[in-house]
């Protein structure tokens, strides 16, 4: 594998410094650059094990995008989306994006983790098109640029989201497709649940501002099970498991 | 912890919640006095009893009502804002004379 540079990319993680300290090797989705994995080639298998039971991930850099107001969900419609018919759910797109709504008027557009789908960029080309009518119903919210991206995933991971969140997160009660807007670790935050593969994985999209406090809560609660940062390398073989 | 339930996002932690003040219908911005207005945006009522409040869910900026007893701590009901307000409220700018 070409061992990739991150300062060359067009947009690094809040976290590369510590992605960096920790010996991460990276690789290409579209045009940004997301952790593969820690440490050398042999630890893939390793993590994507680990993802099985406890552990996060930094998603940070792929694609997302949101919309808010009273027109959003048809014109979110209109591009040829499918919009979830309640709120705090999600669809998962023929294309592999996934698509959140967190109120009536407002829908969240994640990419897949393997940046395949052009959704999220066909949306903001579209919006900056429909923008020049604007009509003050469409309001886009780029989410690139407020929020990160974290994906906690594993059969425990819900025991350890007990520690740091109100909202009970088990499998049980809080099931796949369904969004939790809460406190996470005192930090407000959304929770998407979205599995991949036969894995539980909660996506985690908080202030990026505060995403290096975040991230360490994350993981000094994952510490007593056992749980440690993965690459995306580990999710995408999580996809291959049925 | 007291609880409150957002009509968005169910119950939840008080301390997700932000208080927004008392509810009340706002005067016409083009022909209330400066006094009225004054009164809309800067005084509460106080009253000791059944009173409509704006409260916002802060994890998702969520803001609604509630209709809570302040003599008791009961809240009666939260309901979406939108039992209220059905289309955006425009401000609408009183055309300047222009001086010669």
């Amino acid at each position: 594998m070409a061992i990739l540079d991150p300062t060359t990319a067009p947009r690094r993680s809040q976290l590369n410094q510590r992605h960096v300290s920790s010996h991460a090797l990276f690789k290409e989705l579209g045009s940004n650059l997301v952790v593969s994995h820690y440490g050398d080639n042999d630890s893939i298998i390793e993590e994507h094990s680990q993802a099985q039971t406890l552990a996060i991930c930094d998603l940070s850099t792929l694609p997302r995008i949101g919309f808010k107001g009273a027109g959003a969900p048809s014109w979110v419609e209109a591009q040829k989306l499918n919009l979830p018919a309640m709120a705090n759910t999600t669809v998962l797109q023929g294309s592999g994006s996934l698509v959140a709504k967190l109120s009536d008027q407002e829908i969240l557009v994640l990419s897949d983790i393997f940046a395949q789908s052009k959704d999220v960029f066909h949306l903001s080309e579209q919006a900056k098109i429909y923008h020049k009518n604007y009509d003050k119903q469409v309001y886009s919210l780029p989410r690139d640029d407020s929020h990160c991206w974290l994906a906690v995933s594993g059969t425990l991971a819900s025991e350890m989201f007990s520690k740091i969140c109100g909202v009970d997160l088990r499998t049980h009660k809080f099931s796949h497709s369904h969004i939790a807007q809460t406190s996470v670790a005192k930090t407000n935050a959304v929770v998407i649940r979205n599995d991949l593969g036969s894995t539980p994985v909660f996506y985690v999209l908080s202030d990026i501002s505060g995403v290096e406090f975040l991230w360490d809560c994350l993981l000094d609660a994952m510490q007593e099970y056992g749980g440690y940062a993965v690459g995306v390398s580990a999710l995408q073989r999580l996809t291959k498991e049925h | 912890m007291k609880l409150l339930t957002c009509p968005l996002n169910g119950k939840r932690n008080i301390s997700e919640f932000t208080y927004g003040g008392e509810y009340h219908a706002m005067p016409d911005h083009l022909t209330s006095s400066p006094r009225d207005w004054a009164e809309h945006v800067f005084f509460h009522d106080n009253v000791a009893g059944i009173v409509t409040e704006w409260w916002c869910h802060t994890a998702s900026s969520f803001w609604f009502l509630a209709e809570r007893n302040t003599i008791t701590d009961e809240v009666i009901r939260t309901f979406k804002a939108d039992e209220i307000y059905q289309q955006r409220v425009e401000f609408t700018a009183v055309a300047s004379e222009t001086q010669s």
